[in-house]
């Protein structure tokens, strides 16, 4: 059964080389409902990935604390599945394995593991790729590996850091299908880290601005589904867009710039 | 593309690999007829070398004529094989048992049998021919490889796991890692004996390998990445799982390796410490015909028995390659290593 995500007075405080001391998070605060698709987006060295191994709980807060319903975050499990950004899917195990992993860490019976993966295969369009292993796979097929084997485990939180920055463009609108019919179908909440505003808009049912460590804003991104390039050109879309760039202090011309 | 034009790149790239196949053993063949044919030149009468290189045919003929006995072996030495026992063919145990740890302690009751050494003359002929001495030193230095890769490998393994291991065995390893190990071998010998080969021959031997091991299991399992083990742990990976799915195949590729350079080395050294003074085995064996270099047939003897070493620890390495290669068959780097 899925649950509410809090966040209560997170701080995230790391010690630089210099001695410095760097805030990666400040003071954040805020709840997340079942099932939302959540995009949290900002500049890079802004806190994202941060508040996400937080939530993972890869990384411990200095101060506050992360609730899964009434469970407060103490350490990695598998309620909370990651997608990583780099390529994480395990070379030495063939496609079948990798998406079984979880499942034999949690010792599932082996009849239900084989119907859960053979499930997870289907929906990833990976079937046919079952016994192969993951250096014969393009890097879109590997990304849908690990999905699968995030989606595998039963989590209700689903977190994926940039998962499909380093795709080309074609790739990436294919792997956002797939990610949104796998969410649609299972309603689990899904935290996605970006720094594409145009990805936020495509997924995102709400996007959680951070700048600085700090949440700057909250932003309910209430378009209609499937956004396709006429429902990111509207009015709605491009407001959403302007405002996210105000608050990362990004003029349109600079935008545009690239 | 038609699919015929696809069938037919798929056909030529079967082409091409088999060819390249076909090419490397060729490339094999051509280099080992070099090495003969150099071996040839290096003994002819014009070479300097001439009176110390036979030529490759009377070593062969030496080494095939004296493997299963050696009536030359027979007639000049009054000593041979004390630490063999004559009846090996209905007391392995103390057959083996003898060769390794040493006659004088399997005599004095450790393992089952007679324990009366036997007279000199009435040793098997089987005791001076090459092959018994030659299995015995194979078998010590492939138990003492083995030995040290199992000890190195869960050494430099738990010392992941557990720091406490590291802080205690790193500096141990790094102190002996850096003096060159054959500068060790005459110590085994004079500290052991020549008495207990299990000590000396297999004991350097799988000193090395633990060393060795110890730190190519260690860069092997720190350079898996950090982002496999997070995500192993939140897919719910516990310390168990991910030693046994993550760290223990990630690491094949580099182990591997690392096996392969410690074996190459193990055999040099399990011979050497041999040659120092052990009574059996193949370094035995050239140990004796070095204090006979005047004889008419130590040459022949002598080149057969090194060419004897540097073939098997080629065919074992050859044989290595083909397991690192099926173990390893995930990975482009593990199957670049094998090759």
């Amino acid at each position: 059964m899925s649950k509410v995500v809090s966040f209560e007075g997170l701080w995230c405080v790391f010690e630089h080389r210099s001695g410095q001391l760097v805030n990666a998070l400040q003071d954040v605060t805020f709840k997340v409902e079942p099932g939302e698709f959540v995009c949290v987006v900002g500049r890079s060295g802004h806190g994202k990935t941060t508040l996400l191994r937080v939530l993972a709980g890869l990384q411990p807060p200095t101060a506050g604390q992360i609730q899964l319903g009434e469970t407060v975050v103490s350490g990695p499990g598998a309620d909370r599945a990651m997608v990583f950004q780099q390529d994480t899917v395990f070379p030495w195990l063939h496609v079948r394995e990798n998406i079984e992993f979880g499942l034999r860490a949690m010792k599932v019976p082996t009849e239900e593991r084989e119907s859960i993966t053979a499930h997870w295969l289907d929906a990833v369009g990976l079937t046919d790729f079952a016994d192969s292993w993951p250096r014969e796979l393009s890097g879109g097929m590997r990304k849908r590996v690990a999905l699968a084997a995030a989606m595998a485990v039963g989590s209700d939180v689903i977190l994926m850091d940039e998962p499909f920055g380093s795709l080309d463009y074609f790739t990436r609108r294919n792997l956002h299908e797939v990610l949104l019919d796998l969410w649609r179908e299972t309603k689990k909440t899904i935290f996605f880290v970006t720094h594409d505003i145009e990805e936020a808009l495509i997924l995102a049912d709400r996007v959680i601005l951070l700048a600085e460590g700090k949440l700057v804003d909250d932003i309910p991104v209430q378009l209609s589904r499937p956004r396709d390039e006429d429902v990111r050109a509207s009015t709605d879309a491009v407001d959403i867009t302007k405002t996210i760039l105000a608050h990362l202090g990004i003029t349109e011309e600079e935008a545009i710039q690239g | 593309m038609t699919s015929t034009d696809v069938l037919d790149v798929r056909a030529r790239a079967k082409r091409e690999q088999r060819k390249r196949r076909i090419l490397n053993v060729l490339y094999l063949l051509f280099g080992m007829l070099l090495f003969f044919v150099a071996w040839w030149l290096l003994s002819l009468e014009a070479s300097p070398f001439y009176y110390d290189i036979p030529p490759p045919i009377d070593a062969i003929q030496h080494f095939l004529g004296n493997l299963g006995t050696s009536s030359e072996m027979r007639a000049k030495f009054v000593h041979a094989c004390p630490d063999l026992h004559p009846d090996r063919a209905t007391n392995w145990l103390r057959q083996v048992g003898s060769s390794l740890i040493g006659y004088k302690y399997t005599n004095e009751g450790l393992l089952p049998g007679d324990p009366r050494p036997i007279p000199l003359g009435q040793l098997p002929e089987g005791c001076y021919g090459y092959a018994i001495h030659l299995v015995v030193t194979i078998i010590r230095i492939l138990i003492g490889a083995t030995l040290g890769t199992v000890l190195g490998i869960t050494i430099g393994l738990s010392s992941l796991v557990f720091p406490k291991v590291a802080q205690v065995f790193t500096p141990v390893a790094s102190f002996f890692g850096t003096a060159p190990i054959f500068i060790a071998a005459p110590f085994f010998v004079i500290w052991f004996g020549v008495e207990v080969p299990i000590m000396t021959t297999m004991g350097l031997v799988t000193f090395y390998t633990t060393l060795l091991m110890y730190f190519f299991s260690r860069r092997a399992a720190e350079n898996i990445s950090v982002g496999i083990v997070e995500s192993a742990l939140t897919l719910g990976g516990s310390p168990r799982s991910i030693f046994r799915w993550v760290y223990l195949p990630g690491t094949v590729p580099e182990i591997a390796g690392g096996f392969r350079i410690a074996l190459a080395g193990a055999w040099g050294l399990g011979v050497l410490v041999e040659v120092l003074g052990i009574q059996v085995g193949g370094g035995h064996l050239i140990d004796i015909w070095r204090f006979l270099i005047g004889l008419i047939e130590a040459p022949s003897a002598l080149v057969a028995l090194i060419t004897f070493f540097g073939v098997l620890a080629v065919v074992v390495d050859g044989i290595l390659v083909v397991i690192i290669r099926f173990l390893t068959r995930w990975s482009e780097s593990g199957r670049r290593l094998g090759l």
